[in-house]
């Protein structure tokens, strides 16, 4: 049971990665240029961190399908234009609003979708709650899990982070979110981001490092 | 000769999408995705701009051909947190730990051309929140000019150095200087004088 993470070579991944606070949550991390054949078999799961290349993304992915189609659970974060390499992801622009928290007591949109999902026995409802980069549209069969709401400017199906069990041939999973705490948090910048990530590693710990 | 060559990184929002739409700056840079590096002869450009988002692992293995480039006579620009120092001059960024806000003031410590007509303390603050300026340093090389230091641990978050291979680099331990360019402050000054400073050392080749 261990989990792996694919980084991108860039200041925040080796930040994050290395530095005391995260670093014994992963049980291997594999630079996306260099990934090969075979890597990721035998992790529970594996995390591909938000912002790296999306070329480098792509040109891997018969990797990350396949890993997925032998029974792998893919836990793809933000900025990696996963809608041009994952399966069933879709995804919409949307400028994004780095400001919202200036005006206090604004609402921003969000919404916890499913309360009970397993995640967020491990990830803080208010730890989601930060600026977003576009919405995802959850195909059938996916569980959003932290949605924009539609008054906010979500539209029907706006989500920000949801999971998707039972695909590529019924036995892979696929968690997806814009949300990118990797950036943030490598970048010593946004709490909130670090206490997103966190949770989201108390939960991989949980779910697949026992 | 072209001025610069910025090395683009495939992110949306950053400062590289206004500066390639921009008609002056635009006009004076070439962007070339950073893998293609390998494939480019920079000897056609003064300056080499390298953003945060750069795969610094990718630029170690490119080291040999960014110092032939410094030997002759080119200029780099980086900004971002050092990771993987990629030329000789880098040393790995240091965090301020625990900072607070007087901790990330902006203290100009010697004037340079990039930032002429800048004002601190419009690099201090962006719609009155501190921190987007720096956070740390990358700390410099000896003999290196430090331009802005932050707070009273006078942290050195701008430096030039002139590089044992050659050339010259400046050093930013922040976001892009050239994501500036829309700011409706006097912090949009940078980029194009970031270009003018690139193009005013002709000299050196």
């Amino acid at each position: 049971m261990s989990l792996a993470v694919v980084e991108g070579g860039s200041y925040y991944h080796h930040e994050t990665i290395n530095a005391p606070r995260f670093r014994d949550r992963f049980d291997h991390a594999f630079y996306a240029p260099d990934l090969a054949e075979g890597d990721l078999d035998g992790f529970s799961a594996v995390m591909v961190a938000d912002r790296v290349s999306p070329t480098v993304l792509r040109a891997k992915r018969r990797l990350f399908l396949r890993y997925l189609s032998e029974g792998g659970t893919l836990i793809v974060l933000g900025e990696n234009q996963a809608h041009t390499w994952a399966p069933g992801v879709e995804w919409t622009f949307r400028p994004t609003n780095f400001w919202w928290w200036l005006d206090k007591g604004t609402d921003p949109g969000h919404r916890i979708a499913n309360p009970d999902h397993e995640i967020f026995r491990h990830v803080s409802q208010r730890s989601v709650v930060w600026h977003f980069h576009g919405l995802l549209h959850p195909p059938p069969g996916a569980i959003p899990l932290v949605t924009i709401a539609p008054e906010m400017g979500g539209g029907p199906d706006g989500t920000l982070l949801y999971d998707h069990p039972g695909i590529a041939g019924g036995k892979g999973r696929l968690v997806v979110t814009t949300l990118d705490p990797f950036y943030h948090n490598g970048s010593h910048f946004m709490p909130m981001a670090t206490a997103f990530l966190g949770g989201l590693l108390d939960w991989t710990d949980a779910a697949f490092r026992r | 000769m072209i001025d610069a060559l910025l090395l683009d990184c495939e992110q949306t929002e950053g400062g590289v999408n206004f500066l390639m739409k921009s008609v002056d700056l635009g006009s004076r840079l070439d962007v070339v995705p950073l893998y293609e590096l390998g494939g480019v002869d920079l000897a056609a450009y003064r300056g080499l701009l390298i953003g945060l988002h750069a795969d610094q692992r990718y630029l170690l293995a490119r080291k040999a051909q960014l110092e032939a480039f410094l030997k002759g006579g080119g200029t780099i620009v980086f900004c971002g947190h050092v990771a993987y120092p990629f030329l000789d001059e880098l040393a790995p960024y240091r965090a301020i730990p625990d900072y607070t806000v007087a901790d990330l003031e902006v203290v100009r410590i010697a004037d340079h051309p990039v930032w002429e007509g800048v004002d601190p303390a419009h690099l201090t603050f962006r719609r009155g929140v501190a921190g987007f300026y720096g956070r740390g340093a990358n700390p410099p090389p000896p003999g290196a000019r430090v331009i802005h230091a932050l707070g009273p641990g006078r942290h050195p978050v701008d430096f030039e150095a002139r590089p044992a291979a050659g050339g010259r680099l400046l050093v930013h331990a922040g976001a892009d200087l050239w994501g500036y360019v829309d700011s409706d402050t006097s912090a949009a000054r940078m980029a194009p004088q970031l270009l003018d400073w690139i193009a005013a050392e002709e000299g050196m080749r």
